[in-house]
């Protein structure tokens, strides 16, 4: 590398511009990649949302698709289904790791087990949990079972619906589950990273626990809580297996509707589909630019 | 004013290491300010954070006028502990830094304005009030972190080296302001150093610590005059040694008998301790034997020779007139000033 830029030096470009170019080679083939895939499959996305199809002989642009889903009241549903199951499911999460990692924080025996049990879900796909979900909290699942058994209920078909229900409960205890590790190593990082001190400082000046978590603790970690729920809640958006298997019928998360749309017979139904897809690619970079600047200005303070 | 009393105050990190600090009895007096000193890892940080409640001791007690403190959390005991690293809180204002004790009693707000006012009027970076820690020098920060203690008027001060993160000129400053703060509020001040420089100059008492055990709790010039082992002396530096024989307010050593007055023990195998200032060369009388001079520096202020007697060296520190009356390899008469021979029990075996 030094050599390599050292030899460009010599081209009479500065020692800087040489690095960033050497950079710039050495990441092309993978920049390469997402630019031919991710980005084509983009704006061809865009372009079908538009209404240009050549293949069904579609050729002009317009925003029909768009102004079709935005004033179908389906759609205004799925999107503010989408909205609370990412949003709620997020929140939780978020306070749940939060409330996981502050526990996990101080040395203790069997630390190590216990963060290995934590974090064991990490490695468990969304599909399996969501399984999960569904033998657990059905309305034949077991929970339902359990709670006929123990006479809580009469029978299992008087267990709340928490599966494919109209709240998307079932969805979002999935999410939850799944994702509070993932928060939760971070925040627990950072916790780690960030130390006691501050907690000591605040105890000794007249903070009782709580007031110092609320105002030394939770300040401190917050930029890391705020980005770890920006990443989940931008992939929970955009998810659709989850809510495939786990959601109602009507209405539906914004990605399963978008992929009906896409595999419905009627090849008009497409540009509707795309205009869907794309809502979602915004609120994901929305998320994403959201993230950027949070932790752009953490890495600064 | 509080007087804060250790009773066999024990620490234990880890069972399988030494105590970290190790059945520390200690009185602190109300309104003074004490010295913990000792080597880096002596236990001296750790005794602070258990007085500030932010350890909790293995064993013993510690009573704050008589009363133990033990179980009252740090919040309400009122003694307020400064970090060595200042650890303003990055996110606030230095206003908001300095009112944070207050504002966690639920202290009216426009009370709050005033009395961080005043405050950084005593700490001297007045108009502090609305920059960021981070935008503050170390000296400036560590003044904030002193204000930020003082304004919830705590029983108890405990600094944790309070001068090792400044530049030589600002600790003179800093050294200035907590004495001068010290005095005016009378605050029974504790603090952690390892300079035994710093502790000298800036405290009442000092509590000399070596690996969690308390060595010698004396006035600073004790330290000096009359250690009380060894390594005492040796951690404070500069002290010759010549090991012999204590009988009768007499030493024998391996180069003569002499005349000592002084001692910490009543007899036996011992250590006599002189500081190279008491060693005079070129009067011969009591206590005095020859030496030939080995080298000698010229530093201005004063001359420093050394000198072999017998088969040991010794340090001595004169008037720098003497750099010209004597030469490398002239056989001079040394003398130890009587008054100012220290005799010391002999090193401990295990050190």
């Amino acid at each position: 590398m030094a050599v390599r830029t050292r030899r460009l030096t010599g081209t009479g470009l500065s020692e800087k511009a040489a690095r960033r170019l050497t950079i710039t080679v050495l990441l092309a083939p993978a920049i390469l990649v997402i630019l031919l895939l991710f980005m084509g499959g983009l704006v061809t996305g865009f372009l079908r949302s538009l209404g240009y199809f050549p293949l069904i002989g579609l050729n002009d642009f317009n925003f029909d698709a768009y102004s079709i889903i935005f004033t179908d009241n389906g759609f205004i549903r799925s999107f503010i289904l989408t909205f609370h199951i990412a949003f709620t499911s997020t929140l939780i999460a978020s306070i749940l790791a939060v409330a996981s990692a502050m526990l996990l924080r101080p040395a203790f025996r069997g630390k190590r087990f216990v963060q290995f049990i934590f974090s064991l879900n990490l490695t468990i796909p969304h599909l399996v949990g969501a399984v999960g979900v569904l033998y657990l909290f059905s309305g034949s699942g077991l929970v339902s079972r359990l709670a006929t058994g123990a006479g809580l209920i009469d029978s299992p078909a008087g267990f709340p619906a928490m599966v494919n229900d109209p709240w998307a409960i079932g969805i979002i205890i999935q999410y939850v589950w799944k994702e509070i590790p993932f928060i939760g190593v971070i925040v627990l990082a950072i916790l780690l990273s960030v130390g006691e001190d501050y907690e000591s400082v605040a105890r000794s000046l007249g903070a009782n626990r709580w007031q110092a978590f609320r105002n030394v603790t939770l300040p401190l970690i917050m930029p890391g809580v705020v980005s770890a729920s920006v990443i989940v809640f931008a992939f929970t958006f955009g998810a659709f297996e989850i809510p495939w298997l786990l959601g109602s019928t009507f209405p539906k998360a914004l990605p399963v509707l978008a992929f009906e749309s896409y595999t419905d017979v009627d090849l008009a139904a497409r540009p509707q589909a795309m205009a869907m897809a794309m809502v979602i690619a915004v609120m994901s970079s929305l998320m994403i630019l959201a993230y950027m600047k949070v932790s752009r200005r953490y890495v600064r303070s | 004013m509080t007087q804060v009393t250790l009773s066999g105050l024990t620490k234990i990190f880890d069972e399988k290491s030494p105590p970290a600090v190790d059945q520390l009895d200690l009185e602190i007096e109300s309104g003074k300010l004490t010295a913990l000193l000792g080597p880096s890892g002596c236990g001296k940080t750790t005794t602070m954070k258990m007085i500030a409640g932010l350890l909790r001791p293995t064993s013993g007690d510690i009573s704050f006028d008589g009363d133990s403190i033990l179980s009252i959390p740090p919040e309400d005991r009122g003694a307020v502990m400064v970090f060595q690293n200042y650890l303003l809180f990055p996110y606030m204002t230095i206003a908001e830094n300095i009112g944070f004790g207050l504002k966690m009693r639920k202290v009216d707000r426009k009370e709050i304005r005033t009395r961080v006012t005043d405050m950084l009027d005593l700490v001297q970076l007045p108009g502090f009030e609305d920059r960021k820690p981070r935008q503050l020098s170390g000296g400036q920060q560590q003044r904030i972190a002193l204000a930020r203690a003082l304004i919830v008027q705590p029983n108890v001060l405990l600094l944790d080296e309070p001068l090792s993160n400044l530049d030589a000129h600002l600790r003179d400053e800093m050294r200035e302001l907590i004495r001068r703060i010290q005095t005016e509020m009378g605050i029974t001040t504790v603090f952690v150093t390892h300079d035994q420089e710093e502790a000298v100059v800036l405290a009442d008492r000092i509590a000399l610590l070596f690996d969690g055990r308390l060595q010698q709790f004396d006035v600073p010039d004790a330290f000096f005059e009359s250690p009380q082992s060894v390594e005492i002396a040796k951690f404070f530096g500069g002290t010759n040694f010549i090991p012999g024989h204590y009988e009768g307010g007499e030493i024998t050593t391996s180069i003569g008998r002499f005349r000592a007055p002084r001692s910490a023990v009543d007899g036996g195998d011992a250590v006599l301790s002189i500081r190279p200032e008491a060693v005079t060369l070129g009067a011969a009388g009591g206590n005095s034997v020859m030496g030939r001079i080995r080298s000698h520096v010229y530093v201005g202020r004063y001359a420093r020779f050394r000198v072999t007697l017998g088969d040991i060296e010794v340090e001595a520190v004169t008037d720098p007139g003497q750099v010209k009356m004597f030469n490398d390899g002239d056989e001079v008469p040394v003398t130890f000033d009587s008054n100012k021979i220290w005799v010391i029990g002999p090193a401990a075996a295990h050190e």
